[in-house]
């Protein structure tokens, strides 16, 4: 430990308390807290709040964050991540999806049961997360890659699933972050037994954890359960994450933090830093919730805790970023040619093609019952019909020739578009074009979004061309800014006005907004990019082999990225303007592509992209004909076809 | 054979419409609203819309006015389902500027009327009276709207008599979020605007906190002690038994005193007929409690 280091935490939690302090003696004076204690008069209404309200507040912030802290550490030194923790690895927001559920479908069970319910969830999105890494030896930014997709599937789940209860107004509500208001001290009670109680088996847990430190071969030479060891940890950082997801809700990225702090201090022993952890944890998310109130108090603007801890969550992981280690594990196995899959897979893609060109075109429902229209009803709807499939399908194909080049310029199948930023980026701009212009109408939300893509598009860049940066940090530091972006949406969205609504049917992202004009436009932008990117074939030959392969063939890194990054930005910024944020089509369609057969590069980009577009417009179909005449959002849609293929992909295991 | 589908059925209706198209080139007659307010004012003026956007939730949360079943259901406020709008054929299309964002796709459909009932900071009856006239204009139903006009002033008028025993007490409006959150409605809402109207003081001084997420804390509502709270709305199941069992739920001045009243669905950003329902509703639960106070 550094000498003086201890004054920076000892300063900001005298801060924290005098902010504490500052905030109570508003409802009563410091002078009559002792009052309170020692008369046996019935309490005040203000000694009521004081005493049911705000201290088991301050308790439940400080029992919240030393557990998430504990759940970080845990997570960190069990996987040798620097950046795990409950949000990044998407546990998190599985305990909120089945919170979600619960309140839809069973709000009667959930009423006592919150606990046995977000821990069910917790522990699903960790099983799959954790089976999804498992195929990469843990390698970090591969499991805060599927730890973002399994948020981003919960969130769609969540919001797809009260989209279709017809609860439009709720659909993102419980996305808005934790809220640590408190009217007595039960969830405090509950908390602090069930922070106990993981705290125990932690310090039980310590020492067989730090042996794994080792190396598996040293552990278990140690005599030490490794698979055993590793489960139980899991588990502990696991529930802990439920037990704070059921008593306050979504807070973000103070696990994350939390170690991140300790090791910031000068304290690197292991032990030390899971000791610590739940410390700085505590003391962060009491500053945060401070801070929190004093803006209520002072500004009249009341923003859920979560949605604030959220906030740095993007900075954080960008600073983290130089900490990671990077495996460079190519998956070369993948690029086996398999030429008899290709002959078989191409009448397969026509069909397919075929099949949604008429099916989009010709097939309708009405609630009840599907039917196929006539001559003359088709040409009667083929004006609202073939905009919305040409948008669809231009979309789908720009994200996954987008996911197809992020793959193999990283080597990381986890690549996708919704990891470079931009859309994330796109969100930001429409939301600042919102709140300064008003009444701008749709095409300064266009240029707003626009605006933002390309900003985040820039600092990507900058990122991109740095020499010596592993391809994997590329996509973290998209990771960091999409979060940041997401979480700036979220704080909007709670406070809420006419803006939330906007938002909110942008985040849907639909195809159902464009007109013939915008779809000719998305399908011309489009086939420019497939065209541009296949004068790229050599570059995307040569790159899933590795930089110093690369570097020895002539293939200058830095300025390949920077291009093709500037192809994959204005791709995805494209689709994401016009059609949404949409997400994994641009993973899963590169991973099919490849399975059937289309190895080489330009044959992968190009079957990519038609697979993209199929897939969209299947989705788009499926969107606009699950809940007739109720609409899904096109996003969520596609993501609920995402899900059951990460799924796939993590039940067949080995590749 | 039975469900031959209200599409198959539509389609037959939206040829037979065509021909009669020309006919009713003066007042729009083929009314689709997109917005609930907007679909409120369109009912109190006697025009049943042929379709309007997720009956589903509105006849769950706005109640009034009764929307009967042959009006065909759009979809989502926020994703209009625009084939089936495109099938019905309207000739006027409702919304406020809730939906600016959708208006050039709609218009291509339909002219459409955009008329605003809330702004933020701004009191919105007298916005919903100007909508009833405005549509009234439109549609060539302007006696109609005076008459509407007319007859809400009156019962607000009859109500602010009747209930002025009860005026002295400042009311807080809320709706409950969870067991810790509420939702609170100020001046720039239609329920606190009709308040002031009822010559009641709203206990809540500031802008209305209505948001996907219940922002205010329960314990924000014991500034005023001798106030009552009208909840609007069902509790959410969920919340249900924490909020019996909230302290300091129970420790409100008006809690303890029972002067909580529970007036149930209303559309919260709905026009003149959500405004009305509320004055009716709360003038009732007023006078049940009587006594009680």
């Amino acid at each position: 430990m550094k000498r003086f280091a201890w004054i920076f935490p000892a300063i900001v939690a005298l801060f924290a308390v005098a902010l504490f302090v500052h905030e109570a003696s508003l409802r009563l004076p410091l002078a009559l807290w002792g009052k309170m204690f020692l008369s046996s008069a019935s309490l005040s209404m203000d000694e009521i709040i004081l005493f049911y309200g705000i201290f088991p507040r301050a308790g439940v912030a400080l029992v919240a964050g030393a557990a998430l802290g504990l759940s970080g550490a845990l997570l960190q030194q069990l996987l040798r991540n620097p950046i795990a923790d409950p949000s990044t690895l998407g546990i998190s927001a599985g305990a909120q999806l089945a919170i979600v559920v619960a309140t839809l479908f069973f709000p009667e069970f959930l009423d006592g049961q919150r606990t046995f319910v977000a821990l069910f969830g917790a522990g699903t999105a960790a099983a799959i997360v954790f089976a999804l890494a498992a195929r990469r030896a843990f390698e970090p930014v591969t499991m805060v890659v599927s730890g973002l997709l399994v948020g981003v599937t919960a969130a769609a789940l969540s919001a797809a699933l009260t989209l279709a209860q017809g609860e439009y107004l709720m659909s993102l509500v419980t996305w808005n972050g934790g809220s640590l208001s408190q009217q007595d001290w039960s969830v405090f009670q509950s908390l602090s037994i069930e922070f106990v109680i993981a705290a125990v088996l932690s310090a039980l847990l310590l020492r067989p954890l730090l042996l794994l430190g080792l190396g598996d071969a040293g552990a278990r030479s140690l005599g030490v359960n490794l698979v055993g060891i590793r489960f139980a940890v899991a588990t502990v950082a696991t529930a802990l994450a439920g037990f704070v997801a059921a008593g306050v809700g979504l807070v973000s990225f103070v696990g994350l933090a939390a170690p991140a702090l300790v090791r910031g201090m000068g304290i690197r022993r292991p032990a030390m830093v899971v000791a610590v952890s739940p410390v700085a944890g505590a003391l962060l998310l009491f500053l945060c919730d401070g801070l929190v109130q004093f803006l209520a108090s002072s500004a009249g603007e009341t923003f859920p805790t979560g949605a604030v801890t959220a906030l740095i969550g993007g900075p954080l992981l960008l600073w983290l970023l130089p900490r990671v280690r990077t495996a460079d594990l190519h998956e070369k196995s993948a690029l086996i040619p398999k030429p008899r899959v290709l002959r078989q897979s191409l009448p397969f893609l026509l069909l397919a093609g075929l099949t949604i060109v008429v099916l989009a075109l010709a097939v309708a429902r009405d609630g009840t019952s599907w039917m196929v229209l006539d001559l003359t009803q088709i040409r009667d709807l083929a004006s609202l019909r073939w905009p919305r499939l040409l948008a669809a399908s231009a979309a789908g194909g720009l994200l996954a020739l987008t996911g197809a080049i992020l793959q193999r310029m990283t080597g990381n199948a986890m690549a996708s578009p919704e990891v470079i930023g931009v859309s994330g980026g796109a969100g930001l701009g429409f939301a600042t074009a919102l709140t300064f212009w008003p009444t701008g109408g749709a095409l300064t939300q266009l240029g707003g979004a626009g605006a933002g893509a390309l900003l985040v598009m820039v600092l990507m860049l900058a990122f991109a061309s740095r020499r010596h940066l592993p391809a994997d940090k590329l996509l973290l530091a998209g990771i960091a800014i999409g979060s940041l972006s997401s979480s700036v949406l979220a704080a909007l969205m709670a406070i809420g006005d006419q803006r939330s609504w906007q938002i909110l049917a942008w985040l849907g992202g639909s195809a159902s907004t464009a007109t013939a004009g915008t779809a000719m436009l998305l399908g011309g932008i489009a086939l420019v990019g497939l065209v541009v990117s296949l004068f790229f074939t050599r570059w995307l030959t040569v790159l899933p082999l590795g930089a110093p392969v690369a570097r020895s063939l002539g293939v200058s890194v830095p300025i390949s990225r920077v291009v093709l990054l500037l192809i994959c930005g204005m791709a995805t910024g494209a689709a994401s303007l016009l059609v949404g944020p949409l997400s994994f089509v641009g993973l899963i369609a590169p991973h099919i592509a490849l399975r059937a057969g289309f190895v080489r590069a330009g044959d992968h980009m190009a079957a990519s992209f038609v697979l993209g577009a199929i897939v969209m417009a299947f989705a788009d179909f499926g969107a606009r004909t699950a809940t007739f005449p109720y609409e899904l959002p096109l996003g969520l849609f596609a993501a609920l076809v995402g899900a059951p293929y990460l799924i796939w992909l993590v039940a067949r295991g080995e590749r | 054979m039975m469900s031959f589908n209200r599409r198959g059925v539509l389609l037959g209706s939206a040829a037979l419409l065509l021909a009669g198209h020309a006919k009713a080139a003066g007042a729009p007659q083929r009314i689709a609203a997109i917005d609930w307010a907007m679909l409120e004012t369109s009912v109190a003026l006697g025009i049943m819309p042929v379709a309007a956007t997720e009956l589903i939730q509105f006849r769950k949360d706005a109640v009034e006015p009764a929307i009967p079943d042959d009006v065909i259901d759009l979809g989502l406020r926020g994703s209009v389902n625009l084939e089936l709008l495109h099938l019905v054929k309207p000739d006027l299309i409702l919304i406020s500027p809730f939906y600016t964002r959708q208006e050039g796709t709609l218009s291509a459909i339909a002219p459409t009327m955009s008329l605003p009932f809330y702004i933020k900071g701004e009191p919105p009856f007298e916005k919903a009276l100007n909508a009833v006239r405005a549509l009234g204009e439109r549609l060539g139903r302007s006696e109609e709207a005076m008459s509407v006009e007319a007859d809400v002033q009156k019962q607000l008028a009859t109500m602010r008599q009747s209930l002025a025993g009860f005026a002295d007490r400042p009311t807080y409006l809320v709706n409950v979020g969870d067991s810790r959150h509420v939702r609170v409605f100020g001046s720039d809402s239609m329920f606190g605007d009709i308040l002031v109207r009822l010559g009641f003081r709203n206990a809540w001084p500031d802008r209305s906190r209505f948001t996907f997420a219940a922002p205010v804390p329960i314990e924000k509502l014991a500034a005023e002690k001798d106030a009552r709270i009208v909840i609007i709305s069902d509790v959410p199941v969920e919340a249900r038994s924490g909020l019996r069992s909230s302290m300091i739920w129970n420790a409100l001045e008006p809690v303890r005193q029972g002067r909580v009243l529970q007036l149930p669905n209303i559309a919260p950003y709905g026009g003149v007929t959500a405004g009305m329902r509320f004055a009716r509703l709360f003038a009732e639960a007023l006078q049940a409690e009587g006594a009680a106070r």
